[in-house]
């Protein structure tokens, strides 16, 4: 089969070279180009992954050197996605297909997704170092690993939300036509969830990127430096021997890579999922991509999808009379699941036990003094949210309402946004302290930095939907703009306001992580708050108190949203609803 | 007929679990036989539980009780013998029509050429040659439907089940469509040999059809079943054409409208029997009247059904409203004005309103949840009044008749109801 593969791409390659170059062939050579750089960068990275683990990491600060670490960042990303995807997608279909896996799964990935991870990054960069002493390899993983575990939930849950949306009538004909499971998941089930998948994904991927930033950054403890070659550690070592120029050319790689990305991949993504919208509806204007056009046009990129068309199994007739049973799950199958959801409680039950070990080492005074700091904290989440709230509604609603400066801005705003704000958290700390601002107010600045991006581009999504008719109807009857704002944006927005008040507030809990407390020039900075605390404790590798901090932290966090978001969110949906 | 029937449905009973887990009986011993050669419409009311015949008949569901049996054999599971098409067409989006037809042969695992081949012959059947790389989306309606027959056909069913397949498609490219689909069913050497169609048209029944069943009552049964005996090609125009679309038409009406009130015997442990009222809007009922007076005041049913488009099961159910509002009388297949309906079209829209809550009142569904109502001091719960309705009217779906039930009571200003609270209050 490889072969036969080689064959046809060795064939194709050695044939460009006699065609006419009018042809667009230039894009077949771009082709090969980009498979080449994808093998060597492979190559490099499975070469640092099995390296010895060095005691300290020694960053090269010149230029020349950039491409490597965002290469080598670039690689962690996509690793984790893949991860992340595969991982996602069969827990999903399994929550989706097994009503009994369906009761267990759901609430847990629910809870999951609302929880701020990165209070685990510690814990896991503990664990796994334990694992690998010898090699990076613990290292790589357990940034592969947190990635992973900021990425997944999302994912899961989109995809197991359209599994069970499925357009009855489609469902249908695929029973009535005797679809088999590969299939149906084919044909149906897959083109269905994609276009809310490369969505979910884009989101993930710039989450991806604000932790892998974050963890290849992290370094605990005074003996031990855990920080991972990449541009993350490029920035941090630049901060540390305050080597201005070094930081302003790691913004400009990872914007360099944020562009990239986009254009390469997320572009033509988008485009190409346009296909499988169910909505008929052709007025609005589709996304297009100048990289799509061309890969449809490049011949190569035909051949080889045709070739391995003709590589696939041949199809084994199936029996007339084997006719697909009524219900979905046979017995053996139903067994299997029970019997790997039992055991992963199991699993959870034994790790909730060891917890509960650990957490009885925690004083009473100190739980006390963890309650006083969650509720600085929360302080801080909110204020921030708060404060990206004021700019980012006028200025949302302002490019919302235009559709000229919507189109134009749409792009600009999407990259900023999966701009890793957690890049810039050390210098721009240094920069307020020396200018006199303390660190309990630079945090506030530094979430509503990194989470305002969420407002403003849901409150433009909020902004443009709002139907013309309504808009016409304001101007018809002269509503004035007081009345027509508070009347009509206000409530055509409310349920996208909520959820990105939902996803920055998640947003800035994370970041309370990283800029609650500061590590610079042998001096720890820090402020009271939770995230201050789970990363001191974990410095001081103070388990138990590292332990209590991030439970109370996801605790505090699923209590809000149960409290305050969840409410609201029914609200926005039965009453705000403009679709409905 | 001395061979046997390609497929039957023997005793069968179909039950849903309605909201609350109640049982709702949709089907009530059905016993239905599909021979070779012949074409079998299925009339009855909304939501009569046609199409769930439809899909038993498929395997696509399987009855609470009987058997539904294909060449003798009972079924379990997909009904070989048979390919369905769709209402909504249930076309693939992101699949080409080609694609799109090819779909039952790879569900049986074909070999890619014979695939092609079935898959080729089947478009070209319906005439869809020049489109095999075309989307859905690019399609009209009745292409649509092509596409959604050609898939039926290339996978040779022996019955092609077709739910209501021109329902969606523009009155002229329906016509077409039905006439090119009896041409394929002619055609004796080749599958299809026989087809069922759900209609909710009696001239389509009785153009296509040469048995129709007509289903009534709740839960429903098969009321009786018309042998159509008109040689085709069928002229609309002709006269024995127009006496069995009259008769098909009078044992609708005359099921749906008995001129005799046919009183049931009441069991005495359950509350108190109300009747069930028939899910249309005010609007609709209204709109039936002005276009009643349009007509002089009196008009034929089918007569309403042929000239505003509307479906003739549609205007029974609107009909039939207005009778229980006492504003009409339904002499045969007719409907006119009484005293009140002239009284009411007459008066001005305070008065109508007047009129409309006084004949409210006369229905026991509006007394009971008007005394429940009372008794709540004015603010009632959604779910208690469909708790009511579920009691009252186990056969009925209750979340319909709570929507209808407000409708109708807002228009008479009878009592409010907020839905974002989900509670009924008085005005």
């Amino acid at each position: 089969m490889i072969h036969h593969l080689l064959h046809t791409l060795w064939g194709q390659a050695s044939s460009l070279f006699g065609i006419p170059l009018h042809r667009r062939r230039w894009m077949d050579l771009f082709v090969i180009a980009a498979f080449t750089g994808l093998v060597m960068g492979f190559v490099l990275v499975a070469r640092q992954w099995t390296g010895v683990q060095h005691p300290l990491v020694e960053i090269d600060l010149s230029p020349t050197a950039l491409p490597k670490y965002a290469l080598l960042s670039l690689v962690r990303a996509s690793v984790a996605l893949g991860i992340s995807l595969s991982f996602s997608l069969s827990v999903a279909y399994w929550a989706a297909k097994d009503p009994l896996a369906e009761k267990v799964l759901i609430p847990i990935l629910d809870i999951l997704q609302s929880v701020p991870l990165l209070a685990f990054l510690p814990v896991v960069l503990l664990a796994m170092v334990r694992l690998f002493p010898h090699s990076n390899m613990g290292l790589e993983l357990s940034a592969v690993l947190l990635i992973v575990t900021c990425q997944a939930w999302n994912l899961a849950f989109s995809f197991y939300q359209r599994l069970k949306t499925l357009p009855s009538g489609l469902d249908e004909a695929a029973t009535a036509y005797g679809l088999s499971r590969i299939q149906r998941l084919r044909w149906l089930e897959i083109p269905f969830a994609t276009p809310d998948l490369v969505w979910n994904a884009m989101v993930s991927v710039a989450n991806g990127w604000f932790f892998l930033m974050a963890s290849e950054a992290f370094n605990l403890g005074r003996d031990k430096d855990f920080r991972l070659p990449g541009l993350g550690a490029y920035m941090s070592s630049a901060t540390e021997r305050g080597d201005l120029l070094a930081q302003i050319y790691a913004i400009l790689a990872m914007l360099v890579v944020v562009i990239v990305l986009d254009q390469l991949l997320w572009k033509p993504i988008v485009a190409w999922s346009q296909r499988f919208l169910i909505d008929e509806s052709g007025s609005v204007e589709r996304p297009r991509s100048w990289l799509l056009r061309i890969l449809r046009r490049s011949e190569l990129v035909v051949r080889i999808r045709l070739s391995l068309a003709r590589l696939r199994p041949k199809p084994k007739p199936r029996l007339e009379s084997a006719a697909v049973p009524h219900r979905d799950t046979t017995r053996l199958d139903r067994w299997m699941g029970t019997g790997i959801l039992v055991a992963c409680l199991f699993l959870m039950a034994l790790v909730a036990f060891k917890l509960f070990e650990i957490l009885a080492q925690v004083h009473r005074q100190e739980w006390l003094m963890l309650l006083g700091a969650g509720g600085s904290s929360l302080g801080r989440v909110l204020l921030s949210t708060t404060l990206a709230t004021c700019w980012t509604l006028p200025v949302g609603l302002w490019i919302g309402l235009s559709p000229i400066w919507s189109k134009r801005l749409q792009s600009v705003v999407q990259i900023v946004a999966s701009f890793p704000a957690s890049l810039f958290f050390l210098p721009l700390t240094l920069w307020f302290l020396n200018r006199g601002v303390s660190l309990n107010v630079s945090a506030i600045l530094l979430m509503a930095v990194s989470t305002q991006w969420y407002l403003l581009f849901n409150i433009i999504a909020g902004a443009q939907a709002i139907p013309a008719s309504l808009r016409e109807t304001a101007v018809a009857y002269d509503m004035g703009w007081w009345r027509t704002l508070w009347r009509l944006h206000f409530p055509a927005i409310f349920p996208q306001l909520i959820v990105g008040w939902v996803t920055a507030a998640g947003g800035a809990w994370n970041a309370s992580i990283i800029c609650e407390f500061v590590k610079a020039r042998g001096t720890n900075l820090t402020t009271t708050g939770l995230g201050a605390i789970v990363t001191r404790s974990a410095d001081q590798n103070n388990i138990p108190l590292l332990a209590a901090a991030a439970l109370l932290m996801a605790g505090l966090v699923v209590l809000f949203n149960r409290l305050v978001w969840d409410p609201l969110l029914r609200l926005a949906e039965n009453r705000y609803n403009i679709s409905r | 007929m001395s061979a046997p029937p390609i497929c039957e449905l023997k005793g069968v009973q179909k039950t849903f679990t309605g909201p609350r887990g109640k049982n709702l009986r949709v089907l009530e011993d059905i016993n239905l036989q599909i021979h070779h050669d012949e074409v079998v419409a299925i009339l009855g009311p909304n939501g009569s539980g046609k199409s769930t015949l439809l899909r038993l008949l498929a395997g696509l569901t399987p009855p609470s009780k009987g058997e539904v049996r294909a060449h003798r054999q009972r079924l379990r599971g997909l009904n070989p013998a048979v390919a369905m098409v769709f209402q909504d067409f249930a076309l693939f989006p992101w699949l080409t029509v080609e694609e799109n037809v090819r779909i039952g042969l790879r569900a049986k695992g074909l070999s890619e050429d014979e695939v092609r081949t079935k898959g080729h012959q089947a478009i070209a059947k319906v005439g869809l040659e020049g489109f095999e790389e075309a989307y859905p989306r690019e399609l009209p309606r009745g292409s649509k439907q092509r596409v959604g027959v050609a898939r039926a056909l290339a996978v040779d069913p022996e019955v092609l089940v077709m739910d209501e397949p021109f329902s969606q498609v523009d009155a002229l490219t329906a016509e077409g469509l039905r006439a090119e689909l009896i041409d394929i069913w002619q055609d004796a050497e080749r599958n299809p040999s026989s087809i069922v169609l759900v209609s909710h048209s009696v001239q389509e029944a009785v153009l296509m059809a040469d048995r129709v069943v007509i289903l009534s009552g709740n839960p429903t049964h098969i009321r009786t079943i018309v042998e159509n005996p008109l040689p085709r090609p069928r002229n609309t125009r002709s006269r024995d054409y127009r006496v069995l679309a009259d008769r098909i038409h009078d044992i609708i009406t005359s099921a749906e409208l008995p001129d005799v009130e046919v009183s049931g015997p009441s069991p005495a442990n359950l509350p108190t029997p109300i009747e069930p009222i028939p899910h249309v809007g005010s609007s609709d009922v209204l709109g039936l009247l002005e276009f009643l007076e349009t007509q002089g005041g009196s008009c034929d049913i089918y007569q309403i059904a042929s000239q505003t488009q509307v479906s003739f099961e549609s205007v029974l159910s609107m009909v039939k409203a207005a009778e229980m509002l006492n504003l009409v009388d339904t002499p045969k297949r007719g409907v006119k004005f009484n005293t009140l309906g002239l009284q009411f079209m007459e008066a001005d829209i305070d008065e109508r309103k007047d009129i409309w809550r006084e004949q409210l009142l006369t229905l026991r569904l509006f007394r009971v949840v008007l005394e429940l109502l009372q008794l709540r001091e004015g603010e009632l719960s959604k779910e208690e009044v469909i708790h009511e309705i579920a009691a009252r009217l186990p056969m009925e779906n209750s979340e319909q008749t709570f929507q209808t039930l407000v409708a109708w009571a807002r228009f008479g200003e009878l009592f409010a109801y907020r839905e974002d609270k989900e509670i009924l209050t008085s005005e």
